[in-house]
């Protein structure tokens, strides 16, 4: 009998345990799904999964246009590197307006490492709504097949925006994404300093030269430039040289325009007119700049907001990089607002897009910060209340673009190796092309 | 109901426990057997139910992750798409950091000479400090041994971001550590010569021709015993420093476990407190050694959070570390089956070393 009532209650608390288990199992599961529910299924059932294939596909000007009318409710997650409290409120800011307009829900997530952040995001298949994309790492994504191309009419007057913008976001002759905003290099400099030592302010290499040379003190270098090719390149553009070519598939360093422009560079080095940040303990040329170790430096947009807030009294200007031997050349640095492939809600992303990106949106967006906005149409009003910053946006019709091809990183790591050997005194000009050659040459093949 | 619910699944494990079993299921003789023997056919099914929340644990977090580093490593990953999309390579990875000429391969030798030399300053360095400082602690005499215990555990629960941000201030040129030193100031962290370089430098060897013209996995052997550069001496006292506490706390629990009365035996015997250290702690040690030294090595060889707060592989990456070589890969070159194949081959490293050390402190023992 004893036996009997045991079987039978070991049955009933095994069914008892696997019920406890099949729960538990159904519980993840729900919690799995809901995360992706709330953003598609929940809110929009009409633009879920089955409809999205078509947007991309070619229908693209009918459902973006009738999608605006239809945004109320709809969750949007904006994801984007912040580069701190001002750019993160004007973010919110501009979302809330579009929010209030739309009905929309749009929210902005920054995010601290926005690289590792997204490829996460995007590899486990439930990436954020509208994401920042970095030129740089626009190559990695396209190549990917993550980034969805720009639907046709999404963008009003998207010729507005500056070419070698829209070149920045174009792989394999597809335009994915709208830069939000961008920067140049340009050359910043201390007036008082200019003026003690007499010189004007450079305008060719060979004035460079003197000017930096004349600069130099014990406690004052004349330019303070990193050692890295975001920095470097600008004098091989300036040269005529190129790492690389338009489309990246070959590596053009082995040119004598090259080496004379790395030459150049590394001879401004050694005779001390340069110098490396770290080498005059900065972290970064601009705060070698704002300190006063240095009365030149070479950098773009973003040093404008660090030395009115880290060094409010410092006098600066901004010149155009001087021109080199081929005339002139500059890095622009952009980001741009991209869409997924697998975004559950193209059409809501793409009518938050246009309403960041057009002229309207681009210049209210821009008018927080010291970037520049990336349609020309604008540049004019912009350039009336920073009329300070004007060498920025000149630059813009003759930058070239950040980026190249997918896992290209390793041959910019070996570039900046070299360099820095260069600057040390351990390696020479032809080292550097010959490894960068080789690198460049592995990754491309 | 109320028999099984008492300890009827659990089979007798102490005489004890059985003497209870036995008087409260009656007849004990006859009903015993066939009991037990349902009881052993039960047993392994419900061991694996109830130990299932654990072993699912382990499963999901650890095999699985495994098993897919291992799987991804044959893939051309790119970190970005699904993983389902992507094509295998077959060892396309490993060729390319083993035995392809290229710029992979040399950049995973430099990170693994890096390494190297890491671990050979820092396992040795924590190692003996940390034992000094738990022989010393486990003083009778010492006064204050909480707050030196205490003292020198607190850099290990510290944040190691946060030590390493703090230690970048202290090693700028004009920083603390240089004010402290008495010769020129040394610019810590910018400097990208190796140490062996430098100290033969200054007996005027520069590499000389046989060094310079081989090389081994594409970098020159003169560049293989560079040493390490002046910046990754900076990580290693950091890291010395952060990781002597908790190796301390280990040795003490060690020391602790040693009987007086041996102690006690050799001063009767008339040891001197030399012999004793070497004869008696020294060896009673060698389990706590050895786990010491496993432990050393495993973290060392995984070094991430100090390069990539500090110098992020600089200066010329002469601080890349495997570790720090997966992540620039996984997520910043889009290279993750590269990197998942950096994973596997540091994987093995580390087993290798564990072996080693294994044998070495075993076959040096006597018992």
């Amino acid at each position: 009998m004893g036996n009997d009532q045991q079987k039978g209650s070991y049955i009933v608390r095994n069914v008892r345990w696997w019920i406890l288990i099949a729960v538990i199992a159904l519980v993840a599961a729900a919690c799995g799904d809901g995360g992706a529910a709330t953003t598609s299924a929940g809110e929009t059932p009409a633009t879920t999964a089955g409809e999205a294939p078509a947007t991309t596909a070619g229908e693209a000007p009918a459902t973006t246009g009738a999608g605006t009318g239809d945004l109320a409710g709809v969750e949007l997650k904006v994801w984007g590197g912040s580069s701190g409290t001002a750019e993160d409120e004007a973010l919110t800011e501009l979302l809330n307006q579009f929010n209030s307009e739309t009905g929309a829900n749009a929210v902005f997530e920054p995010q601290q490492d926005m690289t590792t952040a997204l490829n996460t995001a995007l590899a486990g298949g439930d990436p954020p709504d509208v994401f920042y994309v970095d030129s740089n790492n626009l190559p990695d994504l396209a190549d990917a097949g993550a980034l969805a191309p720009i639907p046709e009419g999404a963008l009003t007057e998207p010729d507005d925006i500056y070419p070698s913008l829209r070149e920045a976001f174009t792989y394999d002759g597809t335009w994915y994404c709208p830069p939000k905003d961008f920067s140049t290099l340009g050359l910043v400099y201390d007036p008082a300093a200019l003026e003690a030592a007499g010189v004007a302010v450079p305008t060719t290499w060979e004035e460079l030269a003197a000017a930096a040379e004349a600069l130099t003190t014990d406690t004052q270098a004349g330019l303070a430039m990193g050692v890295e090719y975001p920095r470097w390149g600008v004098f091989l553009f300036q040269a005529g040289a190129d790492l690389t070519n338009p489309d990246v598939s070959e590596i053009t360093l082995d040119t004598p325009e090259a080496r004379e422009a790395l030459q150049f560079v590394a001879d401004q080095y050694a005779s001390g007119s340069f110098v490396r940040p770290s080498d005059v303990d900065a972290g970064w040329a601009g705060e070698a700049f704002g300190q006063g170790k240095a009365a030149m430096t070479i950098e773009g947009n973003w040093i404008v907001g660090y030395l009115d807030q880290t060094f409010p009294d410092k006098e600066w200007a901004v010149a155009e990089l001087p021109a080199g031997p081929a005339g002139e050349g500059t890095f622009a640095f952009t980001v741009c607002y991209g869409v997924a492939e697998s975004a559950p809600n193209p059409d809501a992303s793409w009518a938050l897009i246009e309403y960041l990106t057009n002229s309207e949106g681009a210049l209210a967006w821009t008018s927080a910060f010291n970037v520049m906005p990336a349609r020309e149409s604008v540049a004019e009003t912009w350039l009336n209340d920073h009329p300070e910053l004007e060498a920025f946006v000149t630059g813009a019709d003759y930058a070239h673009r950040w980026g190249f091809a997918p896992g290209f990183g390793d041959v910019i790591g070996v570039f900046n190796e070299q360099a820095n050997a260069i600057v040390d005194g351990d390696a020479t000009v032809d080292d550097l092309i010959s490894e960068t050659v080789s690198a460049g040459e592995d990754v491309i093949s | 109901m109320n028999v099984s619910g008492g300890s009827g699944n659990r089979p007798p494990r102490s005489n004890l426990e059985e003497e209870k079993t036995s008087t409260t299921l009656k007849p004990p003789a006859l009903g015993r057997a066939p009991h037990r023997a349902r009881l052993d056919k039960r047993e392994p099914l419900l061991g694996w139910l109830f130990s299932a929340p654990a072993v699912l644990g382990l499963i999901v977090f650890l095999v699985i992750p495994i098993v897919a580093a291992v799987w991804v490593s044959f893939r051309d990953w790119n970190g970005i798409a699904s993983i389902f999309d992507s094509e295998s390579v077959g060892l396309a990875n490993y060729r390319e950091l083993l035995t392809d000429d290229g710029v992979r391969r040399t950049d995973f030798a430099i990170s693994l000479r890096n390494n190297l030399y890491y671990v050979l300053g820092v396992v040795p360095t924590q190692t003996i400090i940390a034992f000094i400082l738990a022989v010393i602690l486990n003083q009778k005499l010492l006064k204050g041994k909480g707050f030196f215990r205490t003292a020198y555990y607190f850099p290990s629960i510290t944040s190691s971001i946060a030590i390493t941000l703090i230690f970048v201030f202290l090693f700028q040129t004009n920083g603390a550590v240089n004010r402290v030193l008495p010769f020129q100031d040394i610019d810590w962290l910018d400097n990208a010569r190796g140490v062996i370089h430098n100290f033969l430098g200054v007996f005027g060897v520069e590499g000389p021709a046989f060094l310079t013209e081989n090389e081994f996995m594409g970098l020159e052997l003169w560049d293989w015993l560079a040493g390490p550069s002046v910046a990754m001496v900076a990580i290693m006292m950091l890291v010395t420093w952060t990781s002597v506490g908790t190796f301390m706390l280990i040795f003490l629990a060690g020391l602790q476990n040693i009987s007086p009365s041996i102690e006690e035996a050799a001063v009767v015997d008339g040891a001197s407190s030399v012999q004793r250290f070497f004869r008696i702690t020294i060896p009673l040690m060698r389990p706590t050694i050895f786990f010491v030294v496993t432990l050393g090595l495993i973290g060392t060889w995984q070094v991430f959070d100090q390069v990539y707060a500090g110098t992020q592989g600089g200066p010329r990456k002469t601080t890349f570390t495997p570790a720090y070589l997966i992540y620039f890969q996984a997520f910043t070159n889009s290279k993750a089956g590269l990197a998942a194949g950096i994973a596997v081959i540091l994987f093995a490293i580390i087993m290798f070393f564990t072996w080693v050390n294994r044998k070495v402190i075993r076959d040096t023992g006597d018992f």
